[in-house]
């Protein structure tokens, strides 16, 4: 038996996969840190510990995102633009735009009918771009994130944000909740300024009444009703979104095994 | 009119700038010497603080509110200060503030907490600007937020850069993505003046392409809070590739600037004939967000 590896060591947050024929043995997340190697090491040494498999049965492993270069084991390294896009494809292979929204940074991508990235866009230059900005005013608010997005929508009078910054954006929530403002109006404000950047970077690319949102903010609900919202589409939403480019990657690694 | 009333021998002219992250307050005597300054934390009680700047000047100076000719307010919550004759825009006052001390000045470089400015000056005149204020990186706020995340205080980086041999280069633009840069390079066991020094760099980076559409010419004077650490002077001075001057006060510029426009407004006036319209000059206690 032949088994495949998908390691995706994120900014935030490394996932990595067993797979087999594309579909998952065993899943594992954890926070990279500041050490990617490590991550790394660990993120393998648990999947193989959960699959109940070793080293020596893996047949092939791609190794992606940020930390690529720190995955040991790796047969192969893959911009995560193509695992998400691959990943994707397994799930919904008719969607046509997928929006990655995770810890660092947005991407956007345009898929051809085969699920070949057509174009893309990124924004990585500012955490208010990114789920980060989420992640900030949470914590500043002291909501769990998780929590962040179902609170969003009880909102009937979303805060409108001055500013385009997560750092000033984070004073400005400070000074709302000072003011009495209510909380879920607050992050309801910090959702539609997210949404609206994520619409814009979908604007670069163009969208397709297909869309797909994957990454970390794929388990927003809140983030997927502001985003849908925007854009006037419905999201497809895959069951595990953060786990959508690793699975990508392990799906490539047995087709790359199976080509040679 | 307090200036010109009989028998009145005190005049003073008293500059508020009351910035985002810091009031400052000044009052000069007839020969623009400064009486009293006061530097406060601006917080979110801006009128309130207004008053408190104020009578803290007033005794330092030992002084009343009556012995002010013309009260100046400037910065971004000048429109916060009930006892102000009039307000004006922060660039004026900051222009003519460091003309003050530096006559050739020609360009003027000011870091505040949440912007930072670029001022193209001629004969103590604005010209031009270039701003920033619409991201905190490249403002106080940057490294402010490191050094909180680092537990270091902020007055002390300047210090802590100049032990650097070799400064790192950070890639981030963005303030929260660079505090996560530093902490992998502290974990990788990169010593902290080297990464302090390329907190420096970068922030002096980011100003140095702002102000380039202004052309740098010297003398270029360096004011603000952020101006008060000696690392971003040198790291300014190597990305301008000039010598950078830095006044004695540099956080009191605008405010000294606002207090000498405030006295050219009251000889303008005085010099056509017209009375001067001064403001309610008591010192009250205000509501909030009045």
């Amino acid at each position: 038996m032949a088994y495949y590896l998908g390691i995706d060591i994120g900014s935030s947050t490394s996932k990595g996969v067993i797979a087999e024929d594309g579909s998952i043995l065993a899943r594992h997340l954890l926070p990279s840190g500041v050490n990617y190697r490590l991550a790394a090491q660990k993120l393998v040494d648990e999947l193989l510990t959960k699959a109940g498999v070793t080293r020596e049965d893996i047949a092939c492993t791609v190794a992606t995102g940020q930390g690529s270069a720190n995955v040991e084991l790796a047969d192969q390294e893959v911009a995560d633009i193509r695992c998400c896009a691959r990943g994707i494809f397994s799930h919904f292979p008719s969607v046509r735009t997928v929006i990655d929204v995770q810890g660092q940074s947005t991407q956007v991508l345009r898929l051809s009918e085969v699920g070949q990235v057509a174009d893309f866009a990124i924004s990585e230059k500012c955490a208010s771009g990114s789920g980060r900005f989420l992640d900030i005013i949470a914590n500043v608010l002291q909501i769990k994130l998780e929590d962040i997005g179902p609170l969003s929508l009880e909102s009937k009078n979303p805060v409108t944000f001055t500013t385009g910054c997560a750092v000033f954006g984070e004073s400005e929530a400070v000074s709302r909740v000072s003011e009495g403002i209510a909380k879920e109006d607050i992050v309801a404000g910090v959702h539609q300024a997210l949404a609206e950047k994520i619409s814009a970077l979908v604007g670069k690319v163009g969208l397709e009444e297909r869309c797909a949102i994957t990454g970390g903010g794929g388990l927003n609900i809140g983030l997927i009703k502001w985003i849908e919202k925007k854009l006037g589409v419905k999201l497809l939403v895959p069951p595990e979104p953060q786990l959508v480019t690793a699975l990508g990657a392990a799906i490539m690694a047995e087709e790359t095994y199976k080509q040679r | 009119m307090r200036y010109l009333r009989e028998g009145v021998v005190s005049i003073h002219f008293a500059g508020i700038d009351l910035g985002s992250t810091m009031t400052k307050i000044v009052i000069l005597d007839e020969d623009e010497q400064i009486k009293a300054s006061v530097v406060y934390h601006t917080g979110a009680e801006h009128r309130r603080l207004a008053n408190k700047v104020m009578e803290e000047a007033l005794s330092k100076a030992g002084l009343s509110i009556d012995d002010i000719s013309f009260v100046m307010a400037t910065g971004y919550g000048r429109i916060n200060v009930p006892f102000a004759d009039r307000q004006i825009t922060e660039l004026s006052c900051h222009a003519r503030g460091v003309a003050s001390f530096f006559p050739s000045v020609h360009l003027a470089i000011d870091i505040g907490g949440q912007d930072a400015k670029g001022l193209k000056i001629r004969d103590g005149k604005l010209l031009d600007f270039v701003m920033s204020d619409k991201c905190a990186a490249g403002t106080g706020r940057f490294l402010e937020v490191i050094s909180a995340s680092l537990g270091l205080k902020v007055e002390d980086l300047g210090d802590i850069s100049l032990r650097s041999t070799q400064k790192i280069s950070v890639s981030s633009t963005c303030t929260v993505f660079a505090q996560q840069e530093v902490i992998k390079h502290l974990s990788a066991g990169v010593p902290l003046e080297d990464v302090i020094a390329g907190l420096h760099d970068a922030i002096a980076g980011r100003t140095a392409r702002m102000v380039n559409r202004l052309k740098i010419e010297p003398d270029v004077v360096f004011t603000g809070g952020v101006a008060k650490n000696i690392g971003v002077v040198k790291a300014m001075e190597e990305n301008l590739r000039c010598p950078v001057l830095v006044p004695e006060e540099p956080l009191l510029s605008g405010a000294i600037g606002a207090a000498l426009l405030g006295k050219e407004h009251v000889l303008k006036a005085l010099a056509r004939g017209e009375t001067i319209q001064t403001g309610k000059r008591r010192l009250e206690e205000a509501t909030f967000f009045q």
